[in-house]
């Protein structure tokens, strides 16, 4: 996980496969914060979660929103957008942890009234996600290297 | 044909380092001499000097620093002076490895998470690293090295059958192609007279479902893969469109949760792992 105010900076987090990218940004002060996480729940390891919290969906998002907080960024002004979550084929529901992972963020996000306002997920490909510290541009790269704006 | 064309390019795969192959036999007994074992590798000019770039790895947990063959060889243990040697003497093949969207780096990247996953993954489902297993892992993607550029080059034809027709990856290989990377990388173990379980293994990692001879070792580094797909370790333009087979979660009894608690492993261990995914960039 990574949060600045410094304008010049471009938070950047590559290969998001099944796990999950959360892209912050405070359009008023211009602090943003980019979180990659991996699993959607910290019971699984809670020693591990205290260790690298930014690993699980329910310990990595609200130290996110914090961290920005920290630098004068607002709850109600925050832009934020996420990509990733892809699957492999699966009619078996056992690999998918890319789907456990977006069902976790949004049970977050739903409990805490915070809207998507921008998301690229799910689909069986690779992601990358950045987000420009100067004016909150969030851009995703798929795996065809094709890039859009979120 | 283009897969005669693929089949006649294996041929100009470099052979597989001997030293590799002698340094297995010489640790396969449980006497062995240090000084035989380091001129063995010494031979070898550029095994040795990726070994030295990778040995103080904290993943190989020496506790003493190495700077010599010879600390390497005191030092690291017989376990991991074969990963270290195999690995010292494969990368030189993902070299020359581009394709599949993404630089020959990522391809190495992904083949050493694979590695570790399939010990990681071994040691939960039988309580044993298995050595010979990385090996195999480590090469999984082998094909991938040959079959590379040609994926870059029929990529639109092969992203309108994944996305389009609901093909999986490698079934879109092998209508394209005529073969897959899976099945090429097997050719390439044959040609290398790798014994038949690792060229099973290699051949079988997408559909170990068809493997006729192994049983367990093809599962596993399938299910180390997929994993590693998951995870985005050097994931390329195929990216996870690869099917997950049911069968694996009834044969070794799996939960999800296994799989989430290996996941975890396998982050912190490639961290301890960096100067074996660096060796790379020589």
């Amino acid at each position: 996980m990574k949060v600045s105010n410094n304008q010049e900076d471009v938070l950047i987090t590559y290969a998001l496969g099944s796990c999950i990218g959360v892209a912050v940004y405070d359009p008023q002060v211009r602090v943003g914060g980019l979180l990659h996480f991996m699993l959607p729940d910290s019971n699984l390891d809670v020693d591990k979660a205290k260790a690298n919290p930014a690993m699980f969906a329910d310990t990595g998002i609200p130290l996110l929103f914090k961290s920005c907080y920290r630098f004068g960024a607002e709850k109600h002004r925050m832009v934020v957008k996420v990509a990733g979550g892809a699957s492999i084929l699966d009619d078996t529901n056992f690999f998918r942890i890319g789907q456990k992972n977006l069902t976790a963020l949004r049970r977050i996000f739903w409990k805490n009234n915070i809207l998507i306002d921008g998301e690229d997920t799910g689909m069986n490909h690779n992601r990358t996600l950045s987000l420009r510290i100067a004016d909150g541009v969030v851009k995703v790269r798929g795996s065809n290297n094709f890039t859009r704006k979120l | 044909m283009i897969v005669d064309e693929l089949l006649h390019s294996i041929q100009k795969i470099p052979a597989f380092p001997g030293t590799v192959q002698r340094v297995a036999e010489i640790l396969s007994h449980a006497d062995y001499s240090v000084s035989e074992l380091v001129s063995v590798i010494e031979y070898d000019q550029s095994i040795t000097a990726n070994l030295l770039k990778m040995s103080n790895a904290a993943y190989f947990g020496s506790r003493h620093r190495v700077s010599t063959v010879q600390d390497a060889v005191m030092f690291l243990g017989q376990e991991n002076i074969i990963r270290a040697v195999v690995a010292s003497g494969v990368v030189s093949f993902y070299r020359s490895g581009r394709g599949y969207g993404v630089k020959g780096s990522d391809l190495w990247k992904h083949s050493v998470g694979v590695a570790l996953m399939s010990q990681i993954l071994s040691k939960k489902l039988y309580s044993r690293k298995d050595g010979e297993l990385f090996t195999a892992a480590l090469l999984h993607d082998v094909g991938k090295v040959v079959l590379g550029e040609y994926i870059d080059r029929s990529f639109e034809k092969i992203e309108r059958l994944v996305k389009k027709e609901g093909y999986a990856f490698l079934t879109a290989e092998k209508e394209v192609f005529g073969i897959d990377h899976a099945e090429l990388g097997g050719k390439i173990a044959e040609r290398w007279n790798f014994p038949p379980k690792h060229v099973e293994v290699i051949a079988c990692h997408h559909r170990p479902d068809q493997s006729a001879r192994e049983r367990i070792a093809p599962w596993v580094v399938y299910l180390a893969d997929q994993v590693c797909l998951m995870m985005g370790v050097g994931g390329g333009s195929d990216g996870l469109a690869y099917w997950g087979l049911k069968e694996v979660v009834q044969m070794f009894k799996l939960r999800q949760r296994d799989i989430e608690e290996c996941m975890i492993q396998l982050a912190q261990e490639l961290a301890l792992a960096e100067d074996i995914v660096n060796v790379f960039h020589g």
